[in-house]
Formats: C-alpha cells, structure tokens, sequence
C-alpha cells in the first residue's frame, strides 16, 4: 500500500518536473516567418472571389433584393407545393389530408381577413414610420460606435 | 500559472519598427499577423503547406470582417482564434482515423498506461538562443504524432486549460492529459538529441 503511494507520488514529482522542463523549453519562442508566397496567394484569391457574380457568391452577400426576391419565391413555391400536395392527397380519398387542408385554409382565411380590415394608408403609413424609427436607431447606434467606441480601441491598439 | 513569458498574440507589424500606427489597408493590416498566423497554423496543423491554407483562409475571412477588425484592438486575438480553429478542424479531418485506435490504447481512467520513465535533466535548451531553440522545438513538434501534438500546442503555445482542451478536440479531459504527458514525454529525448547535434556542430 505504502509502496503504491510511494510509486504515485514519485510519479507525480516526475510529472512536475517535466512539465517544468518542457514549460521552460517552449516558452518565448519567435514566431516563424510566414512564406513571402502567403500575401499573393490571399491576394489573389480575394481578387477571385470578386470577380465572381453575385449569384455565385454566399447568399449574404448577395443584394437586398435578390435576396427578398428569392425568399419570397421560396415561399411561395413552398406554399403551392404543400397546397397542391395535399389537395391531390384529398381528391384521391386519402382522408387524413382533408382537415389539413381545412386548416391551412381556415388560416389563409383568417390572414386576409386580418388583412382587409387593416386600412391600406395606416398600414403603409405604420410600415414606413416603423422603417423610419429602424433607420433613426440604427443611425444612432453607428454614431455612438464612432464616437464613443471607436477612438478609445484605436487608441488601445496602438498603445498595445 | 504562467506558461509563456512571451505575449501570446502578435500585435505589432514584423520586420518594422513603425509598429505605432494601426493598420491603414487590409494589406498592411495582413503582414502585421500573418507570421502569428502562420505560426499558430504550423504548430497545431503540423505541416508547413497546411498551414499555409490554413492563413490564407483566416485571412479571407479576416478580409470579409475587415470593416470590424482594422481598427479593433482584438483583432490579434481574433485572428489567433481562428487560425486555431481552422487548423483543429484540418487536423480532425485526418483524427478521426486515429482516434479510434488511440481511445482504444488508453481508454478514459487508464492512468496507469500513461507511466513514463524518462531521465530528468536540471535544464533543457536553456544555452541556445531562442532562433536556435524555436528551431529545435518546431522540428521535434512536427514529429509528434497528432494526438500528441495538439493538446501539447493547446496547453503550452494557445494556453488553453485541460478543459478547454477536452472540448475543443471532443476527447475526455482523462486522455487530454495522457496525450500532453505522453507528448512532453516524447519531446524530451527529441529535444535532448537535437540539443546534442546543435553542441556538436558548433
């Protein structure tokens, strides 16, 4: 039993010598030098990656319209899809499908009837005051980023 | 416990003493990190032509948050945390093969497996400057087997803690420490050898 103990702490006291060794041995490296081939390959392949049209580059970078267009198509291609799904299921007797579709219909129902009783100048008046009210926060926001947040972390940076 | 003396994030450009000015272009701004990012790829990849598709893809991420990072003064940090994760993420590519075979070897509580008998020495490297010693110790690394070599680069050049560790690699925080004991285990002869044919050479 002693001698087990005797064994770990051994063991134990090696580790921290070790340890200590290897600590020793690695700290305050130099860093390497990177290959002088590193700035021309990101170079060029960031000058690739522009050439691309923006179709083929990350849906993020696409243009906001593009953008909406192509959710709203997927949308809408979804949602026909579905309609058109379980309605063929409904019209060839399977009966599980019929309430769906009294369902989603009983929501379409229930959105555009939301929708009439909204008056269309209120609506597109509240939308646009809404966007306003965005465009002013997020105008606020940036102009505290650059005067408030700004000058103390360049002034970080070059003190560091 | 302080494990490098040095300052962990290179924040000052390479190869000019006008460090004072923040980076003006993504350019600019590219050279003052790309020996950190290099360095920290190269370690933890193990390989010098990974490492450079490691940098070169930090760098095109670095460029698409360019706006964000030029005038931050985190952007040292940033760069050094994707380059590490980048370069973990290269290495599980080719781990998964190995993993397999090394958890078998030294399954999870298997202390005893991890016993090593080795010689200590008062000092290691401590006569050579650190060129020669950053030589040596980058040579010896690449040797390491990958399981070895990663939680040792985590724990002593990313300072990262055996939890820290665990999660990172999705290993248990058990073989985190075999594998670091094992890898210093096996760095020390390497280290020895090669300290010897330096001394001998010069």
């Amino acid at each position: 039993m002693n001698e087990a103990r005797d064994m770990q702490a051994k063991q134990k006291q090696a580790d921290e010598k070790l340890e200590q060794l290897i600590t020793g041995a690695l700290a305050g490296l130099p860093l390497r030098r990177a290959p002088d081939a590193l700035e021309r390959r990101v170079l060029a392949e960031l000058a690739q990656r522009a050439a691309l049209p923006w179709w083929r580059r990350h849906f993020a970078q696409w243009p906001m319209a593009a953008r909406t267009g192509f959710v709203a198509l997927c949308v809408l291609l979804a949602g026909l899809s579905v309609t058109s799904g379980l309605t063929h299921l409904a019209s060839q007797g399977w009966a599980w499908a019929r309430p769906v579709v009294g369902v989603m219909a009983a929501f379409g129902g229930v959105t555009s009837w939301a929708l009439s009783l909204v008056p269309p100048l209120y609506f597109y008046i509240g939308l646009g005051l809404g966007g306003l009210l965005y465009l002013l926060l997020f105008g606020i926001g940036a102009f505290a980023y650059r005067t408030l947040y700004l000058p103390s972390s360049n002034t970080a940076m070059v003190s560091s | 416990m302080v494990l490098n003396e040095h300052t962990p994030v290179q924040t000052q450009p390479t190869g000019t003493d006008t460090g004072a000015a923040a980076p003006l272009d993504f350019t600019t701004f590219m050279r003052s990190y790309q020996d950190m990012v290099f360095t920290t790829a190269a370690r933890v990849s193990g390989s010098d032509s990974q490492a450079q598709d490691i940098a070169q893809e930090v760098f095109v991420r670095a460029f698409e948050h360019f706006a964000d990072l030029s005038g931050s003064a985190t952007a040292g940090g940033w760069l050094k945390t994707v380059a590490t994760n980048l370069a973990i993420n290269h290495v599980n590519r080719y781990r998964k093969r190995w993993r397999m075979f090394s958890e078998m070897h030294a399954a999870d509580g298997d202390e005893s497996a991890a016993e090593i008998e080795w010689e200590a020495p008062d000092r290691l490297l401590s006569d050579l400057s650190a060129e020669q010693r950053g030589a040596i110790v980058e040579a010896a690394l690449r040797r390491l087997p990958d399981q070895q070599r990663l939680p040792l680069v985590l724990y002593h050049f990313e300072e990262l803690s055996y939890q820290e560790i665990a999660a990172k690699l999705g290993v248990s925080l058990t073989k985190v420490k075999t594998d670091i004991r094992r890898g210093r285990a096996a760095l020390l002869p390497a280290l020895q050898a090669a300290h010897a044919r330096e001394t001998l050479e010069s």
